[in-house]
């Protein structure tokens, strides 16, 4: 935990990962993926995971539902963007993601911060009007470059065992 | 077709010589609850693959029909299932999904039981009648519990035949998949688990036969997947391709490549790994994967399986459970396979390109699942319930199986017939009608 306070970012570059990690919940809750896409690292791996249900003082378990770098990203987004290539995104999801509980650190590497978050992602769709969360912790890599900030990797942590509403087509 | 406002039109469950099925047996919460009674508790049911559970004492919580169920493996090696409930007041033994137990001790009031199921002590045993008879309160067995080729099968009723003669010919079909090396299979990660507004049924028959819905569902990876989109004419099926039918309702499609593509095409399988194929399979079998596509079948009631290209030289072979929930809700449960002899590296790999093609977030799976929610919603009223489902390509063929097929089951052509999906609501509809 002193490592922890020791490494902790003071509040000016807390501020502006926390405008990097709204800008980018905003990029995807518009679909305006073209601009989520420019924030990633060239070698970013993305990662999302639901737990196993296993007994306390036991080992956890999950399962990765996707884990892929970046050409594995864009082919999803190409099918969700292109209403001719989806049938889940069209219509499109309405989705909000709300980040919180942000703790950032400086990472052993200079201008790479290890940036942990919460997220309750609300997704509807006109199949399931109702409609359904997602609730996260991510653990997020993100570099402070020449040209901005950008996602070096992202790990998202379901806090589910399975996914309630079909198909996950949306990232996290 | 009109009925009286007000009533339902009697219209038939399964209509084979029309080709229609009625919609009400895919929404219908007293159809589910029939079919727990004469699918679920009557049939062998998938509970889980042997290398889930290892080691001694490793078990997986699993379902049959509604039954909560641990599966396990004793002391000695054995694989042993029972009824997830306590025989003391019924509270669940195990309420993890899997885990490693030295023994089952019910959190309740402190049942023990070892793990065959047979019950050591209810740490009250000093104020038990002298008649007490332990062995008759072990954990309840699933009665009849068989393997075939890693899968782990049980099934609640004791009369029901040997496993061998339940899959029938499908085992001829289904062994190049599941033991097609010295090794065998493994699982490779816990299953996928995601729930679908949508009726078990649906995704059985989807698998079983429904070569109709892959250009208009899955336009989107068929159009952007890197393998197949370098291919041009990859996703037309060869004229050898087809269905194939067994007596038990089991059925499945094989789809073979074109000719003309370029040769790597060709080499679906891992390079360093097809040569013990030829250790463990016979020639037909070693025939059956040579130039196969993607073969997809379905396992009566609720096991389906795939096997397909995702990569080159690399084939996922995945099997799937479609659990039932209500009549119009499912959980499924998807697991990604491997060759217990293959390179870490290559199993990750398949593991990785298997679930980003189908499972939880499956880019195949998410454009089915959002179709299969909207057909039940569009399903589930009294209007649409006079409006029978249409089979009606099945007609033409389903009394023509192929006359010089060689190898087990009656084969259909051309692929793209929904003779399996057919065959497969007969199947359904025989276990619904019979009292037995």
């Amino acid at each position: 935990m002193s490592d922890l306070k020791v490494r902790a970012v003071d509040d000016a570059l807390f501020i502006e990962i926390q405008r990097f990690l709204y800008l980018e919940a905003g990029l995807l809750d518009r679909r305006e993926y073209a601009g989520w896409l420019a924030l990633l690292a060239q070698d970013i791996r993305y990662r999302v995971s639901a737990a196993v249900a296993r007994d306390a003082g036991v080992e956890p378990v999950s399962y990765a539902i996707i884990d892929e770098g970046l050409t594995g990203l864009k082919s999803r987004i190409d099918q969700i963007s292109n209403p001719r290539l989806t049938r889940a995104e069209n219509p499109p999801s309405m989705t909000r993601r709300i980040v919180s509980n942000i703790e950032a650190y400086h990472s052993q590497k200079q201008d790479e911060f290890d940036v942990v978050s919460y997220l309750l992602a609300y997704r509807s769709r006109p199949s399931i009007p109702e409609g359904g969360f997602y609730v996260a912790m991510r653990h997020d890599l993100l570099r402070r470059g020449a040209s901005g900030w950008q996602l070096l990797s992202r790990s998202v942590h379901l806090d589910q065992t399975m996914i309630f509403d079909g198909a996950l087509s949306t990232l996290l | 077709m009109s009925s009286q406002p007000g009533s339902l039109p009697n219209t038939p469950w399964v209509d084979v010589q029309r080709g229609l099925v009625s919609r009400d047996i895919f929404v219908s919460d007293d159809i589910y609850r029939l079919e727990m009674l004469r699918i679920f508790d009557r049939n062998w049911i998938f509970l889980a693959h042997e290398t889930e559970i290892a080691k001694p004492g490793d078990f997986v919580s699993r379902t049959m029909g509604q039954a909560p169920v641990v599966v396990v493996r004793d002391t000695d090696g054995r694989v042993h299932a029972f009824l997830n409930s306590c025989r003391h007041r019924g509270a669940r033994i195990c309420r993890a999904d899997s885990g490693n137990a030295r023994h089952f001790v019910c959190p309740y009031h402190g049942w023990t039981y070892e793990r065959s199921g047979r019950l050591m002590t209810t740490t009250f045993d000093r104020h038990l009648p002298q008649n007490f008879d332990f062995s008759q309160f072990g954990l309840a067995h699933v009665p009849r519990l068989e393997t075939h080729k890693g899968l782990i099968f049980g099934s609640w009723n004791t009369d029901v035949g040997p496993l061998s003669d339940y899959l029938g010919d499908i085992s001829w079909y289904i062994d190049p998949f599941l033991s097609r090396s010295p090794g065998s299979m493994e699982v490779l990660a816990p299953p996928h688990r995601w729930r679908a507004k949508s009726n078990w049924k649906v995704g059985a028959l989807n698998f079983v036969g429904d070569s109709q819905h892959i250009l208009t569902t899955h336009i989107g990876p068929l159009t952007l997947d890197p393998v197949r989109a370098a291919r041009a004419g990859f996703a037309t099926a060869a004229e050898n391709s087809f269905q194939v039918v067994t007596d038990q309702g089991h059925g499945c499609t094989l789809t073979y490549l074109a000719p003309g593509l370029p040769d790597d095409a060709y080499q679906t399988h891992p390079r360093d790994i097809e040569p013990l194929y030829r250790q463990t399979l016979n020639g037909d079998q070693l025939k059956l994967l040579d130039r196969l596509r993607v073969i997809v079948g379905t396992i009566f009631p609720n096991l389906s399986f795939i096997e397909t290209q995702v990569g080159p030289g690399q084939k996922a072979v995945i099997i799937r459970q479609w659990q039932p929930v209500s009549g119009t809700e499912m959980e499924v449960l998807s697991w990604v396979l491997a060759e217990k002899e293959a390179s870490q590296e290559y199993k990750d790999t398949v593991l990785r390109n298997g679930f980003h093609n189908f499972g939880a977030a499956g880019v195949f799976e998410q454009d089915d699942l959002e179709l299969w929610a909207s057909a039940t919603f569009a399903s589930n009223n009294a209007i649409a319930k006079q409006f029978p489902y249409s089979f009606h390509t099945a007609l033409p063929y389903i009394d023509k199986p192929e006359k010089d097929h060689r190898w087990p089951g009656r084969a259909f052509k051309p692929a793209d017939t929904e003779v399996a999906q057919l065959e497969f609501m007969r199947q359904w509809d025989r276990c619904m009608r019979s009292n037995q």
